[in-house]
């Protein structure tokens, strides 16, 4: 802007949400990162050492390994679904859009009722399976199981409305123009959804997958409800030590947010370059 | 007869939609409302509300106001400060704005779990009220909502809009009341509810910080989901947990179509 005194006024205006944001990010952020290093102990002389990370090591690996699945098979299937969604729903005439009302129910719903409703639709004696009426000995362990399917379910179900919605706004209002631009020069269906449509849906829908995969990766209630004990993801690893009764298990559940926070900045990291490219070649 | 046959391909295609979308919903709905519902019946055998009963006894209308207002008080935090920063991204007032774009995003790669607990201990020996401290919390992580929302809508509006207004007359005050804020009104609402949202559907941060006093719906739900043989418990709580959010994103399609309805009985 023109206006003197324009780049102190924007200042004033960023600064009460970036001082609340910093301090409560880096107090938090530092304080575990003290913790897991032995410079913050509860009780006793701070020492530093690095023995909440050796103690945790071997339930560090597997557990971010079990992150790591659950939040990539969670986002490929969040993503798969929602983009053909969005692009389905792209497609209807304007009289058929209500078959868009169940995606807008899903989205405000909390994940904890998400959790819960998936137990009581996959677990044995869970809906489906009285619907196929089979045993609850012949049933497969969806819940609680040796892999996180339940878990993974949720999380693809509720996050394949947010990338939908994602999509849908920030295509809905160029792409008829374009497509029908596209139709005129000759483009059939295939290569209108290919050169016209995708391209134009994947900045949202990469950022959308982006926001997915950190948000499943760092989440806690779900895989506590319908996970199983032992492989854990890393946040139900850190409260199961965090809650501890043995109060020198705290920094091993410092040392295990530690993980999962590095694993986020990683991702996150690795992923925003390719979103500002794709955004940018739009 | 070929638009026929695409609008017959296009309702088949929908039906695995609506059904993905639908189906993880239908057990709560049902148990809800069910009094007997043994294997290996589809059905429940017999309808009743002991679910709600029980939900009663539990405490639910009590945690249901705490968890509205906790949402409110996340949304009345997170909106206005969302808002100025939108405003300052948006209409491109600081040349810092790649930074502090960074600086409010960054909550989105940082687990919950994590910041509560690390901020735990703290806030017990900076004798910090602990629902204050869920508060403030929820708010860090619905800014980015809240400040992307914002920063859209500011880019989409004219910021020369007040400057007419302001050389017609107007004082600052009055435009921010007559102009920007009716202008910017649909993004506000949408930021307000997704804040709201964040605060309402909580419960590792409530869990840690609030030490166990700040009992929320989400408190209550996980307490009995975690339990077995209370499926008409759990289904209530989670009935009661969606069924405000669908009425007002209800009520507000409703107002939205004849709103743009009654527009459209205006002659231009």
């Amino acid at each position: 802007m023109t206006v003197p005194g324009g780049q102190r006024r924007g200042l004033v205006l960023l600064a009460p949400a970036v001082a609340l944001t910093t301090m409560v990010t880096t107090a938090a952020v530092g304080s575990v990162l003290l913790t897991s290093v032995g410079l913050l102990p509860l009780f006793g002389p701070a020492t530093a050492s690095l023995q909440g990370f050796q103690a945790a090591a071997p339930d560090l690996r597997v557990a971010s390994r079990e992150s790591l699945l659950i939040a990539t098979a969670s986002t490929a299937v969040a993503l798969v679904v929602g983009l053909t969604t969005a692009l389905l729903l792209l497609r209807l005439a304007p009289r058929r859009r209500w078959v868009g009302a169940p995606l807008a129910a899903v989205l405000p719903v909390p994940h904890l009722v998400g959790a819960a409703a998936m137990g009581l639709l996959l677990s044995g004696g869970g809906m489906l399976s009285r619907v196929f009426g089979v045993e609850q000995s012949a049933w497969p362990e969806l819940v609680g199981g040796p892999w996180p399917v339940a878990v993974v379910a949720e999380f693809a179900w509720k996050e394949s409305a947010f990338v939908a919605v994602v999509v849908l706004a920030s295509t809905s209002a160029a792409l008829p123009d374009l497509s029908d631009a596209a139709r005129m020069l000759g483009a059939g269906a295939r290569q209108r959804l290919l050169r016209v449509t995708l391209p134009l849906a994947a900045p949202a829908a990469a950022a959308a997958s982006l926001i997915v995969f950190l948000y499943t990766l760092g989440s806690y209630e779900v895989a506590w409800l319908l996970g199983r004990a032992y492989p854990e993801p890393l946040p139900v690893m850190a409260y199961r030590l965090y809650t501890s009764i043995d109060l020198a298990a705290r920094p091993q559940a410092a040392a295990t947010a530690v993980t999962a926070i590095g694993l986020s900045v990683i991702a996150a990291a690795a992923t925003l370059p390719l979103i500002r490219r794709l955004g940018a070649a739009r | 007869m070929s638009t026929r046959r695409a609008a017959l391909g296009q309702a088949l295609a929908a039906v695995p939609l609506v059904v993905w979308f639908a189906l993880p919903l239908a057990p709560i709905v049902l148990w809800a409302v069910a009094a007997q519902w043994a294997w290996p019946a589809v059905l429940p055998q017999r309808w009743g509300l002991t679910g709600w009963r029980e939900a009663g006894a539990a405490g639910l209308p009590s945690a249901m106001a705490r968890s509205t207002l906790l949402g409110l008080a996340v949304a009345c935090l997170a909106t206005p400060l969302g808002a100025m920063a939108g405003r300052a991204l948006g209409w491109r007032l600081t040349r810092h704005s790649g930074a502090a774009s960074l600086v409010l995003l960054a909550p989105i790669a940082i687990p919950p779990f994590a910041v509560a607990t690390g901020l735990d201990t703290l806030v017990l020996r900076a004798r910090l009220p602990g629902s204050l401290a869920v508060v403030l919390v929820l708010s860090v992580f619905a800014l980015p909502y809240t400040t992307y929302i914002l920063r859209a809508a500011h880019t989409a509006t004219d910021p020369d809009l007040e400057l007419q207004a302001r050389m017609l007359g107007a004082a600052p005050r009055y435009v921010l009341r007559s102009i920007t804020i009716p202008v910017l009104r649909p993004a506000l609402v949408t930021a307000a509810a997704m804040a709201f949202l964040v605060g309402w559907s909580d419960y590792v941060v409530t869990l840690v910080l609030g030490g166990g006093r700040l009992v929320t719906a989400p408190m209550l739900l996980a307490s009995s989901a975690s339990g077995t043989g209370n499926e008409p418990l759990v289904a209530a709580i989670s009935v009661a947990s969606i069924l405000p959010l669908l009425a007002v994103v209800a009520g507000g399609v409703l107002v939205r179509r004849g709103r743009r309805a009654g527009r459209r009985e205006v002659p231009a």
